[in-house]
């Protein structure tokens, strides 16, 4: 009887493994990979790339998808920078206005999907055409610095990683390791022991059961998309630490590294079953691929091919696994 | 208004289409006034040339998503196709009728693969998309280095392919997108294959149920779309030359957008050829309205995203209420 | 018996082109166990609906505690303390016993969900009402008689004043049975107006204190139970309409030639190596509660499932059936119990469903010959008399009894000599259901060789040649029908579970 719930907790046990297979690997292979620089650069593109994800996750267990949190991201980093850069507003405001608007395309979105009952992926499809557009207006199609690290309103990079000295003896710290260890425990919260995560399960397991059971669930439908938003928020004042200059008209293809790490991680693309601890595992593997690739001789662009077979992959492994459980009767 | 639409003549032709029909003239006649010289020849040939490419693309993904799925990496695939064949052409001097036929078949792969995993597989389509987006991006950067590919101009003898787009002021293009169109309503509408993938769009096991191999049916109405994604790549490198490594996206959007304005369903199950034509004519028409405008592709990206929004509404609440 | 807390009074309710509810009048007093009758398509779901505020009523009046109420949604109507326990099971798979007990009003201790005190009130109310079950299971690992008693628990601890069991038992043993039937008297005794549908007329005698009668979404009647008779109730259920008379003897010969034979196919759990044979113009009934893995067993014979293993032969030979393709071949038809989601495609026309099957005997070249395929259309249209406008409607227009003939058209054009009708009548209204039976009769006498699935043992004793009865995934009996009592079959029918 209890099949499911032992093959659950083996995908997230595999996927550990297999984490830290890759990282054997890799370290094995190449000497520089192992090298603590290495690591930090590879943990810069994991914060937003794991914000995103845990945001997406969401979505995903309702039995949707949110497209629009990788050119949403750039688009809310754009108006950000633009507000601190070229009109001087305090670094705060900025990352207050990011969030801001990742939260509303948040609701927007949750909106389309639950209200007006668009297909999810063509409501953010939309989307995410429409923050493409909106970013390269908001910016007036500037490329958009943010203040750099040593630049006044150059703190927010030091929630991410902290730099001691200066020049070849700098060494940084990365700190952002302990904010995302906090956000993913409390997310781990909010889906495990909250009404918010608990019908975001619901919703995607059985939503007119859930309904007539006297949930309001436009509401928590809505709930799941805007915590998707509010999280690509989140992820572009990570991206704006991460990447020196912000450029118009980027971001899509951003979307499939966290959607992707979610699936990875045990999101069922169809719906009603995904955990965030599981979601943080699958990022990590599609990064260290991302990052592990060029040091074993491979050229940067085969990332992109292989993180899509890995997709795939898992999609494939978990429909097996279905059909061997549907053939055996539970 | 109701008797407009009882009409049987207006019920032959569509309401819908005749009001994308007037959408279309309307737009036009608002440019010719906002922009002076647009009524001319040379604007109404730039919105023909997007509307080459973005119309293949668009009757591909028709048939897609009339078996109730999505496919949105057709543009990536359309400049994967693009690059790799135009780089065996300008690289290893491959012939371009050779080189044209190699772009099709690397569309049709593309197709095959993506349908197999649906169908087969049943992974979900926006997996499968996104994943081929991927794909066929870094398969194009790897074939390509990373180098931008410049097919051949008219003058050269290896660009008469040109000519399938314009043959001197003459726009062949129109007329071969035109025969193509008519060919893909032929096969919607008289053949097993369209009837097979229209029922299956609308309630799959019934047909499954029925014996039919909706498997098969489904793979192929997404080689079928690979295929014209294939041909749309040899139509934009007709009109613009250069294809760029890692870009394509926007083109997914705008070809769906076309295709859902023109009545076919995101549910599945119901699809207009002839709405599909009119809905790129219009987006090519609206993109090269606010080119004159001296607007940026920006605002047309918002308003094309907002388009759809409101169709596909359309469509979401007309079934609401049949039900 | 105290007294009324509900009243329904002059319900009226319309679909488009349905009369669902015809001025039916209710009423329940606290501490009663109130039977709803009537036969499928009778309009008591309905009726249930509109009570809990799932459907809008047109026009009459709900009088609840004295006050006029009309609910909006069923949380409306368990707030004022009127729940129901559902026929279709309303669960949510991936969420624990406890979780969807508690659904839409865990106990919270600040933002946070308190679980154990969900767990424990759970075992609390599990303890009430003596089941065993354990709260932090997941839903989908139940069996469907345990998830039925979670909707119940859920029900009642709602503090229902009102609580509508829907065909509680069909999915039970019998043993489950005396146990809801326990928690029915102990709910009883508590004063709570139970609202009881069911089609088991023994249940009825044994269980209830008044029965209302509807018939074709008309009310017609309401008896005290102890006073009335069984037949009574079916004279009212069933009104003037004749039906095909019962069979007494088969009407197959008994050197009529086998056409299918089942050996030994299992198919996951719910198929479990069955053996069965049918013959030349026979119907062959198949019997069991629900659960028992009939259609499970049409569908692996069919190719929609993958089988495990086992052999089929038709017409004495071998044959590998792996897809629905491969039956349709062998001459095999299937009408699914869920005609919507399995038999027809709704969105498009008559003469597209009716050709599905075999459309490539209707092609020219690579083209669909439209016209030829209009004509065998209409010919079955005719022959089946389908009631319909033209051969273009939309299939979505029609009644349920009329896209059942659509389906059986489809099969009828594909000319399959083997036919699985599974819940032939299921949501068809009296008249009609009347029709589908004349039919298969006809059919039979044409040689065509029928498997029917059916719950009612009514429409089981009316058609069958011969019965299988199944059990939890097992053939558990065989009788010829001069053989069957419905003893015997409900003894076969539960055997396995005690």
């Amino acid at each position: 009887m209890n099949n499911k719930k032992k093959f659950v907790l083996e995908q997230k046990w595999i996927v550990l493994i297999i984490v830290i297979l890759l990282y054997g690997f890799f370290s094995i292979v190449s000497k520089e990979f192992h090298k603590t620089s290495t690591m930090v650069m590879m943990l810069d593109s994991t914060y937003y790339v794991l914000l995103m994800a845990i945001g997406v996750t969401f979505p995903l267990i309702t039995g949707g998808v949110d497209l629009s949190i990788g050119t949403g991201m750039v688009c809310y980093a754009l108006t950000g920078g633009y507000l601190v850069k070229f009109l001087g507003l305090p670094s705060w405001v900025g990352m207050l206005v990011a969030v801001s608007f990742g939260l509303i395309v948040g609701i927007w979105n949750g909106c389309l999907v639950s209200i007006l009952g668009l297909p999810p992926f063509l409501a953010t499809l939309c989307s995410c055409m429409i923050t493409r557009g909106l970013g390269s207006m908001m910016a007036h199609n500037f490329a958009v610095p943010w203040p750099g690290v040593k630049e006044p309103g150059g703190w927010f990079h030091r929630i991410f990683k902290y730099t001691v000295g200066s020049g070849r003896r700098a060494s940084n710290y990365p700190v952002g390791v302990i904010v995302l260890a906090v956000i993913i425990l409390i997310m781990v919260f909010v889906l495990n022991h909250t009404r918010i995560g608990r019908y975001t399960i619901a919703i995607g397991s059985n939503k007119e059961a859930t309904r007539l059971s006297g949930v309001n669930v436009k509401i928590y439908h809505i709930a799941a998309y805007t915590i998707s938003g509010l999280f690509a928020g989140l992820a572009s004042v990570a991206y704006a630490a991460a990447v020196p200059t912000i450029q118009p008209g980027t971001g899509a293809g951003l979307e499939l590294d966290a959607i992707g790490g979610a699936i990875v991680g045990g999101v069922s693309a169809a719906g009603g079953y995904g955990t965030v601890e599981g979601t943080l595992l699958g990022v990590l593997v599609i990064q260290l691929l991302k990052t592990g690739l060029p040091f074993i001789g491979l050229e940067a662009n085969w990332q992109q091919i292989i993180t899509g077979l890995v997709l795939i992959g898992a999609v494939i492994v978990d429909v097996i696994k279905q059909r061997k459980a549907a053939l055996v009767g539970d | 208004m109701e008797n407009f639409k009882q009409n049987p003549i207006v019920k032959k032709l569509g309401f819908n289409r005749i009001i994308l029909c007037c959408v279309l003239v309307v737009m036009y006649i608002m440019f010719s006034i906002l922009v002076p010289g647009f009524a001319g020849m040379s604007h109404i040939m730039g919105a023909l040339n997007y509307a080459y490419f973005l119309g293949f693309l668009s009757l591909g993904v028709t048939f897609v998503i009339a078996t109730g799925g999505i496919d949105f990496s057709i543009g990536p695939v359309m400049f994967c196709c693009g690059l790799i064949s135009g780089y065996c052409m300008m690289s290893y001097g491959v012939p371009t009728g050779i080189s044209l036929v190699v772009s099709m078949l690397i569309g049709l792969a593309f197709g095959l693969w993506n349908g197999y995993l649906v169908a087969y597989w049943t992974v979900p389509p926006f997996i499968v998309s996104m994943a081929s987006m991927n794909i066929a991006k870094g398969l194009a950067s790897v074939f390509t280095k990373t180098q931008s590919v410049s097919w051949p101009r008219s003058q050269d003898p290896a660009g008469w392919f040109r000519n399938l787009v314009k043959a001197g002021s003459f726009p062949t293009g129109l007329f071969l997108f035109l025969l193509v169109a008519v060919i893909c309503a032929v096969i919607l509408n008289k053949t097993k294959f369209g009837r097979f993938i229209l029922c299956l769009g609308d309630n799959r096991e019934a047909v499954r149920l029925s014996g039919v191999n909706t498997k098969k049916w489904e793979m192929l109405a997404y080689a079928l779309c690979g295929l014209l994604v294939g041909i749309a790549a040899i139509f934009f490198v007709g009109a613009y030359t250069t294809v760029q490594p890692g870009y394509g996206d926007q083109y997914n959007n705008e070809a769906i957008a076309g295709c859902v304005m023109g009545g076919t369903s995101m549910a599945g199950g119901s699809a207009s050829i002839a709405g599909t034509v009119i809905g790129v004519l219009i987006i090519s028409l609206l993109q090269e309205g606010i080119l004159a405008l001296k607007m940026t592709k920006d605002v047309q990206l918002v308003i094309t995203g907002l388009i759809v929004i409101v169709a596909v509404y359309a469509d979401v609440s007309a079934r609401r209420r049949k039900n | 018996m105290g007294e009324v807390i509900l009243q329904m009074k002059d319900i009226d309710k319309s679909f488009p082109g349905v009369h669902a509810l015809d001025h039916v009048s209710l009423d329940v007093r606290a501490g009663e166990v109130h039977a709803l009758m009537g036969e499928n398509g009778a309009g008591k779901s309905t009726l249930m609906k509109v009570l809990t505020g799932i459907y809008k009523k047109d026009s009459g009046s709900i009088t609840y505690q004295g006050k006029e109420v009309e609910f909006h949604n069923t949380r409306d109507a368990q707030a004022a303390g009127i729940v129901i326990v559902h026929q279709e099971l309303n669960m949510v798979g991936d969420l624990t016993v406890a979780q969807n007990i508690f659904i839409g009003r865990e106990p919270r201790k600040g933002f946070r969900i308190d679980d154990k005190k969900m767990i424990e009130d759970s075992k609390a109310l599990f303890d009430k009402l003596h089941i065993d079950i354990n709260p932090r299971e997941k839903m989908s690992h139940l069996t469907v008689g345990k998830q039925q008693m979670c909707e119940i628990a859920k029900a009642i601890s709602h503090n229902a004043k009102i609580i509508v069991f829907d065909e509680p038992s069909a999915a039970l043993t019998e043993k489950e049975i005396e146990d809801l039937f326990t928690i029915i008297r102990d709910l009883r005794s508590q004063n709570i107006g139970i609202i009881y549908i069911s089609h088991r007329m023994d249940e009825i005698k044994v269980i209830t204190d008044r029965v209302t009668v509807m018939r074709d979404g008309g009310y017609v009647g309401t008896l005290i139970t102890k006073d009335c008779t069984k037949e009574d109730i079916i004279n009212m259920m069933v009104g003037r309409v004749i039906y095909e008379k019962p069979k007494e003897h088969s009407m197959v010969p008994d050197d009529a030639p086998v056409v299918l034979k089942v050996e030994h196919l299992t198919a996951g759990k719910m198929v479990q190596d069955v053996s069965f044979e049918l013959r030349k113009g026979e119907i062959l009934g198949f019997s069991g509660l629900m659960g028992a893995g009939r259609t499970e067993t049409a569908r692996a014979i069919f190719g929609a499932d993958p089988k495990q293993s086992g052999d089929i032969y038709v017409n004495g030979k071998k044959v590998e059936i792996n897809s629905p393709e491969d039956a349709v071949k062998h001459g095999i038809g299937y009408l699914s119990e869920d005609r919507r989601r399995y038999g027809v495609v709704v969105g498009k026309t008559i003469t597209e469903n009716s050709t599905m099957a075999s459309l490539d005997e209707y092609m020219k070249g690579p083209f669909i010959d439209k016209k030829k395929e209009l004509e065998i259309t209409q010919k079955y249209i005719k022959e089946l008399a389908t009631k319909t406008p033209s051969a273009d409607q939309l299939v979505v227009n029609l009644s349920g009894g009329n896209q059942q003939k659509v389906v059986i058209a489809k099969w009828l054009v594909k000319n399959s000599d083997i036919l699985i009708f599974d819940e032939p009548t299921r949501g068809i209204d009296v008249g009609a259901k009347n029709e589908i039976y004349k039919l298969m009769n006809k059919l039979a006498q044409q040689g065509k060789s029928i498997i029917m699935i059916s719950s009612e043992m009514t429409e089981i004793f009316r058609m069958s040649d011969r019965i299988v009865i199944m059990c939890e995934g097992r053939k558990t009996g065989e009788l010829r029908i001069e053989e069957a009592t419905q003893e015997i079959i409900m003894d076969k029918a539960t055997r396995q579970m005690n």
